[in-house]
């Protein structure tokens, strides 16, 4: 394998005049990414005059901001972990520090009168990165060595701790960059959490491949767009949704699609990229008909990035063919399979028992749970969880992520969930667009969908959701995926009762 | 100029809507999530789209200034000190 670029970034000081900026609504801050190198060696080194060394971990939970970055990649300088967490799902407790066995935990959150002492502001980074590195020289990685727990998004329950390796980092850069080349002059924007290390990969190449990236956050995302003028935007399908509606408002007020699409995302996209969740297809066609190219992906946590659309290969319902490093396999119950040259890892570090087993199959092997098939010429697509198939009195199975996508799809809801809670039939959980509740709507759509459903996958009760499924409201993941079970437990009553909801007459 | 920016706000809210109800019959005292569903990306479209309409520079605000927008009326009166006087 050719050298690490995980040591390479942190131990050559960028050359080149890539930049990153953090922003979000009220601020801007741009650094060369040759002063931030030295920021994170400041960094680096005062955490090492504090005690944190190799081997040790540092827990970091914080929205997006310098000093995450700046922690992560001093952090690599040391050759201590990160564990990132998500805003709003963990407190920075004493019970944090201990169950995950940190070192240290910086977060921006108020700290609890019973804060253990190794549990600070994370603001004090800045201070650190004013201290002189004082001779401070990087550690180096192996390829096995882990630099980074990373937690599932919690789509499936209580999140779990997965360890990353670098070879598998490495891997994943440079099998992006094969596709993409994102050069000199590009700038790519993002805005998921930071404890998503895949947001952390744009980072990591830019220091190593020259390019610009801006980091801003989920609230601020649409404020700073147009004037960020990225060349690429790491997004989510509910994400471009969003951007779609609004979009299509603004074309209803007589201005030309591109001039329109342009106004929100700037001038200079040269692709856009979804990923995490399915994107619909009506989505990724609208984006065409305005002059942005999209490119649809597929990975899990724990396969990391595994198949892309890319300029060179793209095939319109899939989401692209296995990157370098990566190959897919269908097993004999239909199921996607991913064996990596440089494996994420081979078991979660923080998983219920039986999980681990679950997942990771001997010989590398990741079965992901996703249903899948590949055409001829190696293309994947994705047809639904084997979590999410029912099995009906009379044996059939049936996969509801088509069910979900047909609902969804007729625009009448934002979101769709299908449960099968007793014989009679298919009961749908819908998540409804901002603003009042149109039952009408809702009532036609689901005739429409009905009406060209087989007859049993028809839904026979709607239950429309209080209110939108939302991150903050707990039903949605970080990347914005329906939490299936959370949203079971939200509405069971409804679910269960035969009478609630609109009824199909 | 307040009426402007109220009219324009409640132009605004509904466009972001998706039914797009009459603008006139949204209310000031509301809260824009519980009452109106708006999500953290819809409400930030909203801000950048009234912003924009009202000639309000985005950069006067933080994400807690959004954060603490929970009604169209709170909306308006965080704008309103950085409206200019029309004529």
């Amino acid at each position: 394998m050719t050298a690490s670029i995980i040591n390479r970034i942190i131990t050559e000081r960028p050359t080149h005049d890539g930049s990153l900026t953090i922003t979000a609504l009220g601020h801007r801050t741009t650094v060369p990414l040759s002063s931030f190198h030295d920021r994170a060696r400041a960094v680096a080194g005062a955490l090492h005059r504090r005690g944190v060394g190799a081997g040790d971990r540092i827990g970091i939970l914080s929205a997006n901001r310098l000093e995450w970055v700046l922690l992560d990649v001093a952090a690599l300088m040391l050759g201590a972990q990160t564990a990132g967490f998500e805003p709003g799902k963990f407190s920075p407790g004493a019970d944090l520090v201990r169950r995950y066995g940190l070192d240290a935990l910086y977060t921006d959150t108020r700290l609890p009168d019973d804060a253990p002492s190794g549990v600070l502001p994370i603001s004090t980074v800045a201070d650190y990165a004013e201290e002189d590195p004082d001779g401070f020289e990087p550690e180096q990685w192996t390829a096995t060595q882990c630099t980074t727990v990373k937690f599932t998004s919690g789509s499936t329950g209580t999140p779990k701790g997965l360890e990353a390796t670098v070879g598998s980092i490495d891997s994943s850069l440079n099998a992006v960059q094969s596709l993409f080349a994102h050069r000199p002059g590009d700038n790519i924007l993002t805005f998921l959490p930071l404890s998503l290390l895949q947001q952390r990969y744009w980072l990591y190449s830019a220091l190593h491949w020259g390019h610009d990236i801006t980091i801003t956050t989920y609230q601020s995302v649409f404020a700073v767009l147009p004037s960020v003028r990225p060349t690429v935007v790491m997004g989510v399908p509910a994400f471009f949704d969003t951007a779609k509606r609004h979009i299509e408002g603004v074309i209803a007020g007589g201005v030309e699609p591109a001039e329109a699409a342009a106004e929100l995302f700037g001038d200079r996209i040269r692709y856009l990229w979804t990923g995490s969740a399915p994107a619909d297809p009506a989505t990724l066609g609208f984006y065409g008909e305005v002059g942005l190219t999209i490119f649809e992906g597929y990975g899990l946590n724990e396969t990391c990035i595994t198949t892309k659309n890319h300029p060179g290969a793209h095939r319109e319902g899939s989401v692209g063919r296995a990157l370098p490093g990566k190959e897919v396999v269908i097993d004999a119950e239909g199921i996607v399979c991913v064996r990596s040259d440089h494996p994420v890892n081979t078991a979660y570090t923080y998983a219920a028992p039986g999980e681990s087993e679950r997942m990771f199959q001997p010989g590398g092997m990741v079965r992901t749970g996703d249903l899948g098939r590949l055409d001829e010429d190696g293309y994947l697509y994705i047809l639904g969880r084997s979590d999410d198939v029912i099995v009906l009195d009379n044996a059939k199975k049936i996969i509801v992520r088509p069910v979900e996508t047909r609902f969804r799809d007729t625009g009448a809801v934002a979101e769709c969930v299908v449960y099968c809670p007793s014989p009679a039939g298919l009961v749908a959980v819908v998540s409804p667009h901002p603003g009042p509740v149109d039952t009408a709507a809702i009532r036609d759509a689901l005739a429409a969908v009905n009406a060209v459903s087989e007859r049993d996958e028809r839904i026979i009760r709607v239950i429309v959701a209080d209110e939108p499924f939302t991150v903050e409201g707990g039903l949605l993941t970080s990347q914005f995926k329906p939490i299936r079970k959370q949203i079971a437990g939200r509405y069971s009553d409804r679910i269960d009762d035969p009478k609630a909801g609109l009824l199909v007459h | 100029m307040s009426t402007d920016l109220d009219t324009l706000a409640r132009e605004k809210l509904s466009h972001v809507l998706r039914d797009h109800p009459d603008p006139a019959s949204l209310d000031l005292g509301e809260n824009l999530v519980d009452t109106y569903g708006i999500t953290s990306l819809n409400k930030v479209l909203f801000l950048t789209s009234l912003c924009r309409a009202a000639d309000i520079g985005l950069d006067n605000f933080t994400e807690d200034d959004l954060a603490g927008m929970r009604t169209l009326g709170d909306v308006v009166d965080t704008l309103r000190p950085h409206a200019a006087p029309r004529g």
